[in-house]
């Protein structure tokens, strides 16, 4: 991951801000950077969203394919991820230089995503134990400037949003063998519901406070971090600490309730914004890719 | 502009794929009209005066079909009255999806420069692309297409005073939505019946769903057929099986389906009765499901035709198909049997046949009746029955609805008056399916510029051969002459034997338009007084024609040959001739036998025949075969064209000295490709036939006592050799008639397809075609091997693909039978032409095969083949008793023989206008109730006065 060198002086010019509520580029520590939300962006994927926060550059692609459900449940289709970590990001990503990140990423985005209630799995079913829908969602990362985890999470919830996954229908002949039959119509077809589809808030602690929507330099100066994936009912699906360092209990619990607040009033904009982009429908302006 | 297509496919593993194409829009799309000032167009297709005379539209007009309309009345579209017509890349492409043969014809009007026809890309046009909108249709999305851009056109041309682009649609819908939005749209009946000049046109009007109601009754007399979906799973699921439909030329009632499995692995299917045939027609593919194992059925032996207007009344066909379940019940071993599920392709082509009169008067609609006895009668309607009756005529199927007994079709064109030469001749063409048409002008452009003359380049690279004393020997009137020889003594005692080929190849150059003509034609067809070429006539009558004192291209095949006939030294080259003599057998044979003549040319052809006696010795020892079939040539008479007389092919020596170059030139030529391109040589053979074959020989040997050994070529030539009957002179060409039947057929194959490479017929490991270039495709191919191998020219990659030349080689072989078919029905036709004129004979002849039924009687005097029925509709038929052992059949107290003789009378029967055949009956030996008496013969000195010429 990208590092950044912080010298004793800078280190404590970043601590005492932030112990004022007042960090370097002026945000509060609540505070979250500039974030831009673009959909479909990406035609020949089924949902894509690019999301960019600060200058930290995330394009996620949504590819539906029909595949056979997992044993243990039959009913319900399933998701997979993977996370690239391009050499455009930061030249440390050249070879496999990004691999160890992107296995982390994916690795944490299956526990997020690893409950009843933040997709509705069973919609994905075709024919229990036969066929369903697997959602191949791959992110990739443009540009690296801190908060990672929070970028990703909301450029999920979008293409997840923007995903259009064609209907099929089952046709059954008398022998009993089913066929999957496609939609003629291109526009016939199912979305997602995402309601419940949870954002990750990464709060750093920084000196005896945190901060959310860290920049590499808070980051080079944070003790421990800890993410936090939050549903917009401010449920939490998913608690993990990464880096070295350890927290004490106390701050765990005060990290937990401002990853709660933060992420239920992350969660309506984002909503609203993608609801307006969507009635916008194709008369939407593409800004596209280099827009 | 750039704009993306997107669409979702499933694929065939069962996955559901997006894709995107990438779609550009441009804004230099010209209208294609003549009247137009602000298209940049170099050449425009619509004309300014665009009038066909209609009483809907006295103006002026462009007409615009959808797609429906093209699909479906492509006959008028074709007609030369109908000009300036825009078609759309909209239609063009559905067109193109639905139906390959519409869109070749579409195709062919569009590059027609008379026809006016101007394709309009509007998917690309920046002004009429429409994207799909949410709810629409895939066909909705096409209508609205087709509108959007006849509103531009309408809104494009307004400056032209009074110049309108009419559409045509028969969508109700969207002829409603058209109005509803200005433009000038017209149903198509409605157009057609509007147009003043030519009336007869509404004639050729397709069927449409809404007129078809109304002819049939609501009874529905088939099931239905399933969607393609369905029959898809069942074929998938193996509850269907796939094949092509054949139906029984003898019995309407009965088909098979050809069902294509793995590999060779292939089946046949029985389909019996009305309800089981489902209204397929031969050649469709079709889905069929088996019937369970206790209903399966043996094919039945009876001949059952379909026997006119019975109008859907299903009464007398439960009768028939009484009988045929009777007829069925013990007959034969019993056969995988199935129904027809549905249809997965139609393949409906123009149908040759004649109009069969609806009895009442002023009536309409008419079943037509098609020549092949496979294709079910077909309802037209035509105000023309008067004219039409008693024409061949061309109809096209429109389709089949569940409630009418016959499919319903349209009327095409005339061919002309049934029995007219030139009319039957076009009919067996077209039913043998020969492409005779006229050569189109892009063949005609690569032709070689006149005058032609060899030129400085030609003779450096060929070898200087026209100081030998080459000549050809043909049969009289050959024009097409692709073959000469020349023989000459050597220093050391060997002679030198050359057989120059005609150097077709160097003219036909691999790829154009004229290489793809021949190789789609295959082979030149001779009929009776008509030769339809495989090369246009500049090449083969001229310039490939290896005529005498001109100098003429050839490849050569040079032997060095010892007095023993074997070859010391082969080689190939590339040559320039100038043959000294063009000789007819009769002529080259005088000059043998005429002692008195001593020049070059006839020195060399007698040691020609000398070394094909030799040759031919050898290769008979090797266990060749020789057979016969009795072959008949006709007198021309040289102004009405009419066959004035029958008569066998002789055969001479020189007949057999040509022939034996031939095979030996061919044979030679095969094992030089062979060795150059194992995997690739076009080479011929002739497997040998199954044991079961030869049954009917053994039998017809036994009752002679004689005993054919058929374990071996050679073993069948020696013992066919042996068979002779004392006092019976013509047994052993019987014999020979009957084994030549036996055989398979010789095929073309790519040597790296097959493994093996066997010519049976002529006891020779491997064979192909060198020597007839002209008149077969396969051989140019073997003289383009042979010009590789021996770097006398370039290779392409399609003559190295082994795949595209096996694909070649089918079309060959197909092409080949059909020509042989087609040869065989001239034949035919001119032989009832010439019992036409001669009126009732009688002939001696012989027992071919004894049938149930009937016995089958060859006139060698004519070489020609009938049957004598001992079962007569009208009359109680006689004691018949079959011995199928012995194959023998007793009528009443006589016992009938293979090869006995018998005279019988022979007449045209011509109460079938349609299938007009030679009658025979029986004159002796007498049996009462079954012979008739002799009948009075005419004019036998007519005959002999014009055998002369």
């Amino acid at each position: 991951m990208a590092t950044v060198q912080v010298s004793e002086a800078e280190k404590v010019y970043i601590l005492h801000g932030v112990r004022d509520d007042l960090r370097v580029d002026g945000r509060g520590c609540d505070d979250y950077r500039h974030m831009e939300i673009e959909t479909d962006v990406v035609s020949n994927t089924d949902g894509s969203a690019k999301v960019s926060l600060g200058h930290t550059d995330v394009l996620v692609g949504v590819k539906a394919e029909i595949g056979k459900p997992k044993p243990c449940v039959p009913d319900e289709g399933y998701l997979e991820f993977f996370v690239d970590c391009s050499a455009n990001a930061t030249p440390e990503f050249e070879g496999r230089g990004g691999d160890e990140l992107g296995v982390e990423l994916s690795n944490t985005l299956y526990k997020v995503f690893r409950n009843q209630c933040s997709l509705d799995l069973k919609n994905l079913c075709i024919s229990p134990g036969e066929h369903c829908w697997v959602l191949y969602v791959d992110v990739l990362l443009l540009q690296c400037d801190g908060n990672l985890f929070d970028a990703i999470s909301v450029a999920i919830k979008a293409a997840l949003f923007n995903t259009k996954i064609p209907k099929v229908h089952l046709s059954e002949n008398e022998e009993g063998g089913k066929e999957i039959e496609l939609s003629d119509d291109p526009y016939d077809c199912m979305r997602l519901n995402v309601e419940n589809v949870p954002c990750i808030v990464t709060l750093c602690k920084v000196g005896y406070r945190h901060v959310v929507d860290a920049t590499l330099l808070e980051k080079a100066c944070s003790v421990a971090s800890l993410i936090i994936s939050v549903t917009h009912k401010g449920m939490i699906t998913c608690v993990r600490k990464v880096g070295g360092g350890s927290l004490d209990p106390e701050s765990i619990f005060e990290m937990t309730e401002t990853g709660k607040r933060v992420g239920k009033a992350l969660h309506v904009p984002l909503m609203e914004l993608l609801q307006k982009e969507e009635s916008l429908g194709k008369k939407r302006p593409k800004v596209g890719f280099l827009g | 502009m750039l704009k993306s297509k997107t669409f979702v496919k499933k694929t065939r593993s069962g996955g559901i794929m997006k894709i995107v194409r990438e779609h550009y829009l441009r804004d230099d799309i010209w209208c294609g009209s003549e009247v137009c000032t602000e298209c940049k167009q170099e050449e425009s297709v619509l004309q300014k005066d665009a009038c066909i005379e209609s009483s809907l539209c006295a103006f002026p007009h462009y007409l615009l079909p959808d797609t429906n309309v093209v699909l479906s009345q492509i006959d008028i579209l074709e007609d030369p009255l109908i000009k300036n017509v825009i078609i759309l890349q909209t239609v063009l492409q559905e067109v193109r999806h639905r139906s390959a043969p519409i869109y070749r014809r579409l195709k062919d009007a569009l590059h027609d420069k008379e026809k006016h026809f101007y394709t309009f890309t509007n998917e690309h046009h920046r002004e009429t692309y429409i994207e799909r909108e949410p709810g629409e249709s895939a066909n909705d999305r096409n209508d609205r297409a087709i509108r959007v851009s006849t509103r531009w056109y309408s809104d494009h041309l307004k400056k032209a005073e009074g110049l309108r682009v009419v559409l045509l649609t028969n969508d109700r819908e969207n002829k409603d939505k058209a109005e509803a939005s200005g433009l000038l749209t017209y149903r198509c009946e409605e157009y057609v019946k509007s147009l003043i000049a030519n009336p007869e046109l509404v004639d050729r009007l397709a069927l449409t769903d809404n007129d078809k109601n109304d002819i049939t009754t609501s009874k529905v007399l088939f099931p239905e057929h399933l969607p393609l979906s369905r029959i898809q799973v069942g074929i998938k699921s193996g509850s269907f099986q796939q094949g092509t439909f054949r139906a029984s030329r003898d019995n309407y009632l009965e088909a098979t389906v050809f069902v294509h499995g793995e590999g060779d692995d292939s089946t046949e299917v029985l389909i019996q009765g009305l309800q089981n045939l489902n209204r397929a027609v031969h050649q469709d593919l079709v889905a069929v499901e088996m019937l369970p194992e206790n209903q399966w059925v043996g094919p039945s032996s009876v001949v059952l035709q379909d026997e006119g207007p019975k109008d859907d009344d299903a009464t007398e066909e439960d009768e028939e198909e009484k009988t045929l379940k009777a007829a069925v019940v013990g007959a034969g071993p019993r056969k995988p049997t199935g129904r027809v599920v549905g249809i997965i392709k139609r393949n409906w082509r123009p149908f040759c046949g004649m109009l069969f009169l609806s009895q009442i008067k002023e009536a309409t609609r008419h079943l037509f009746t098609p020549a092949d006895r496979r294709i079910p009668r077909i309802r037209i309607e035509t105000r023309l029955s008067s004219t039409l009756a008693g024409q061949r005529i061309m109809v096209a199927i429109d389709g089949w609805p569940k409630h009418s007994r016959y499919p319903n079709g349209h009327f095409v064109r005339s061919l002309g008056c049934a029995g007219d030469k030139g009319t039957e001749t076009e009919v067996l063409l077209l039913e043998h399916d020969v492409p005779h048409q006229d050569f189109s002008q892009a063949v005609l452009s690569f032709l070689p510029k006149m005058p032609w003359n060899i030129t400085q380049e030609d003779m450096a690279v060929r070898e200087d051969l026209r100081l030998l004393t080459v000549c050809s020997v043909d049969p009289p009137g050959c024009t097409d002459i692709d073959d000469a020889l020349h023989c000459r003594d050597l220093a050391n005692g060997n002679q030198e034997v050359g057989v120059h080929i005609a150097d077709v190849s160097h003219f036909i150059r691999p790829g154009n338009a004229l290489d793809q003509e021949a190789a789609n034609r295959g082979t030149t067809v001779y009929l009776t007084g008509r030769r339809i070429d495989m090369v246009p006539e500049l090449l083969s009558s001229n310039l490939c024609s290896l005529r005498c004192n001109v100098e003429r291209l050839a490849f050569s095949c040079i032997w060095e040959i010892n007095s023993k006939a074997e070859i010391v030294k082969t080689r190939f080259t590339k040559s320039v001739i100038n043959s000294k003599a063009s000789l007819t057998y009769a002529e080259a044979q005088m000059r043998i036998d005429d002692t008195s003549m001593n020049d070059d040319i006839t020195k060399s052809l007698r040691g020609l025949n000398q070394l094909a006696k030799i040759l031919k010795k050898q290769r008979i020892e090797k266990g060749a075969l020789t057979l016969s079939s009795p072959e008949v040539r006709f007198h021309i008479d040289s102004e009405t064209h009419d066959p004035i007389d029958l008569q066998t092919k002789e055969l001479m020596d020189t007949n057999s000295m040509v022939e034996e170059f031939m095979l030996l030139a061919n044979i030679s030529v095969a094992q030089k490709i062979y060795e150059e391109f194992s995997e690739c040589a076009l080479l011929r053979k002739h497997p040998a036939p199954p044991p079961s074959n030869y049954d009917i020989l053994n039998k017809a040997a036994k009752a002679k006592d004689l005993v054919i050994h058929t374990d071996s070529a050679k073993a069948l030539a020696d013992s066919l050799d042996a068979a002779r009957v004392d006092g019976f002179p013509y047994f052993n060409t019987l014999l020979r008639i009957l084994a030549t039947r036996c055989m398979m057929q010789a095929v073309y194959f790519c040597s790296g397809m097959e493994s093996d490479f066997h010519h049976y017929g002529l006891a020779s490991p491997i064979y192909t075609h060198f020597t007839s270039p002209i008149r077969r495709y396969s051989d140019i191919i073997v003289h383009r091997l042979l010009a590789v191998a021996i770097g006398a020219d370039i290779t392409y990659p399609d003559l190295m693909d082994k795949h595209k030349q096996s694909a070649l080689c089918n079309n060959l072989n197909y092409r080949h039978k059909m020509a042989q078919y087609a040869q065989r029905a001239s034949v035919a036709f001119h032989t009832q032409l010439f019992f036409k004129s001669r009126g009732i004979m009688n002939e001696e002849g012989f027992i071919l095969f004894v049938r149930k039924n009937a016995i089958i009687i060859l006139i060698p005097k004519f070489g020609l083949e009938g049957t004598v029925f001992f079962e007569n509709k009208n009359k109680p038929s006689p004691k018949l008793v079959f011995n199928e052992e012995a194959t023998t059949l007793t009528v009443e107290d006589h016992i009938f023989n293979m090869f006995d003789k018998v005279k019988v009378t022979i007449s045209l029967d011509a109460s079938n206008i349609q299938h007009q055949k030679i009658r025979m009956s029986l004159v002796e030996p007498v049996i009462p109730g079954v012979s008739v008496a002799p009948s009075e013969i005419n004019e036998p000195e007519a005959k002999k006065v014009k055998l002369d010429h």
